[in-house]
């Protein structure tokens, strides 16, 4: 293969936590897996399976006890390729007396900025990241919500070429959740690649390229998101009446109950189906795109239901 | 070897700190009641001395471990810095903030001084930048006591440890049935830590403490660091 080299490529990597007795858990199995350049990756898995930990060592922010991590093709340790990549912890916390700029203000400036190009690109960042009010106050006032916006504001302010989010939009409101998800796509625009650690299979399928299916630190399946296009769900007050005239209309549709489930090629066809859909007779409460395919691979590959 | 974006969070981190605010507030007050009796040079009034030292653990508790047990020091660290740069600019971080308060005290013990009329000495003046460094030189063992202890117990690591060797210092010679043992003790005791440096101010002796001070604090950093380098960095796993 030719080209850059992937953002992200781990191989083989294995991390085994110690316990003081003597105890031993495989927190990652022999995880190989890659993310390139404009790619959104999601790592889905039950809790415990290795997620968090999968990140950490990709960072090397923990030691793998057999594998490799290159990032850009080079060693994550190097300080040249520490410049390209932000990362949002799960649950981040951060000095309690320091106001939510200071903290901006530090990171960009261990970045590179002067002082005063990094007040200001921390002011212009709080605000990208929807918490400009708050980010005046000590941290130690923070909700969870608004530390995760500062958390996703501190991995943005370097504009990384890759990114590695913990559970990104756990504690944020549904506006949050919004521009989170325009940020991901965003991101995939201007060629970032993004590694996503979710349990909001709706966000994922929505915003990802490809799928890791992981359990107990080992990567059961690698699932493309994009190759079989996208898929709405339709949910309709009088689904009984107009089945047979949807089935007939709508190629592909498939009815569960209530619920019409159609492949489309793209969001932008979207609204022409509704109106079809309408026009066909049906009384439509609700539209959601995608959700119930990777729900059901989920429960099918990770929890072994078929 | 130091990150001054670091070091400036760190300071203002510890000068917001309400703890810190109360054992300055007492330092000066201190210092202030020392200066009234034209006792600058001594040590800010004889007592001072004990704030200083209880500042100075107060600044150095938890002086890492509140970064690293917390998550941040692992963002910061993932930028482009080293781990040697970050424990540096931790501890002169501490030691702005040491330094800050010291001089606080030193001038409100000058002014009281002053304003009883007595005059200010040029040993008066020494007791300043000594009184500083011996506390930063403590501050620096309590950093790389912080990089293999969690939380503040770096403080409490360094007080039980001051408090068990001076009573083996005191009861061990003669338990053993050697008294003479006893004054090599006490010489041994001046190495174990940074050095009184306050005898150049105090009119009775060399620079020689203050320079072995000087060296104490590179080595206490540099031990810190090669720990600290030996260590993974994410957060430990309840």
């Amino acid at each position: 293969m030719t080209g850059a080299p992937a953002a992200l490529e781990a191989t083989g990597l294995r991390k085994i936590y110690r316990g003081r007795g003597g105890g031993r858990v495989v927190a990652v199995d022999g995880l190989t897996f890659a993310v390139r350049p404009g790619e959104v990756v999601g790592l889905l898995g039950p809790n415990g399976a290795g997620k968090t930990t999968a990140m950490q060592l990709a960072l090397r922010l923990l030691e793998p006890d057999a594998g490799e991590v290159r990032l850009f093709g080079r060693d994550p340790e190097l300080l040249e390729v520490r410049r390209r990549i932000g990362y949002a912890p799960d649950a981040p916390l951060f000095p309690r007396r320091l106001t939510g700029l200071q903290i901006l203000a530090l990171h960009a400036e261990l970045l590179g900025f002067r002082r005063a190009a990094a007040r200001d690109r921390a002011e212009r960042f709080a605000e990208q990241a929807g918490f400009a009010e708050p980010a005046r106050r000590p941290a130690g006032t923070y909700s969870r919500g608004q530390a995760q916006r500062l958390g996703l504001a501190l991995a943005l302010i370097g504009d990384p070429d890759l990114l590695l989010l913990d559970e990104p939009t756990a504690g944020l409101d549904p506006a949050g959740v919004a521009a989170m998800r325009e940020l991901l796509v965003s991101l995939r625009g201007r060629g970032a690649a993004v590694l996503l650690n979710s349990h909001l299979l709706s966000e994922v399928e929505r915003v990802c390229d490809r799928v890791l299916f992981i359990k107990e630190g080992r990567l059961l399946r690698t699932h493309d998101v994009r190759a079989g296009g996208t898929r709405v769900e339709v949910r309709l007050a009088n689904a009984a009446q107009v089945s047979a005239r949807l089935v007939e209309e709508i190629p592909g549709g498939v009815l569960d109950g209530d619920r019409l489930r159609v492949p489309v090629a793209s969001e932008e066809a979207v609204p022409a189906l509704v109106r079809r859909m309408v026009e066909a007779g049906a009384e439509v409460l609700e539209v959601r795109l995608g959700g119930a395919e990777l729900e059901q691979l989920y429960l099918q590959i990770v929890e072994g239901r078929a | 070897m130091i990150s001054w974006p670091v070091a400036r969070a760190a300071a203002r981190e510890k000068l917001r700190s309400p703890g810190i605010r109360v054992v300055g507030a007492c330092f000066v007050a201190a210092a202030a009641l020392g200066g009234r009796a034209g006792a600058v040079s001594e040590t800010f009034g004889g007592f001072g001395i004990a704030f200083l030292l209880v500042l100075t653990l107060a600044l150095g508790a938890g002086l890492l471990s509140d970064e690293l047990d917390s998550g941040h020091a692992q963002l910061v660290l993932l930028r482009p810095i080293t781990r040697a740069a970050w424990l540096g600019g931790r501890l002169v971080g501490a030691g702005i903030a040491l330094a800050a308060l010291t001089a606080g005290a030193w001038a409100a013990a000058a002014v009281a001084s002053l304003g009883s009329g007595h005059a200010l000495s040029l040993s008066a003046l020494a007791i300043l930048p000594l009184a500083v460094l011996w506390g930063f030189a403590w501050l620096s063992v309590l950093a790389a006591l912080g990089v293999i202890l969690p939380s503040w117990t770096n403080a409490g690591a360094l007080i039980l440890g001051a408090i068990a060797w001076a009573t083996l210092r005191g009861t061990l010679p003669g338990v053993l049935g050697h008294p003479e043992w006893g004054a090599a003790a006490a010489e041994l005791s001046k190495y174990l830590g940074p050095q009184d440096p306050f005898a150049p101010a105090e009119g009775r002796g060399a620079l020689g403490p203050a320079l072995y001070d000087l060296c104490w604090v590179f080595f206490a950093w540099l031990v810190a660091v090669l720990l600290f380098n030996r260590r993974e960095l994410a957060r430990r796993r309840a």
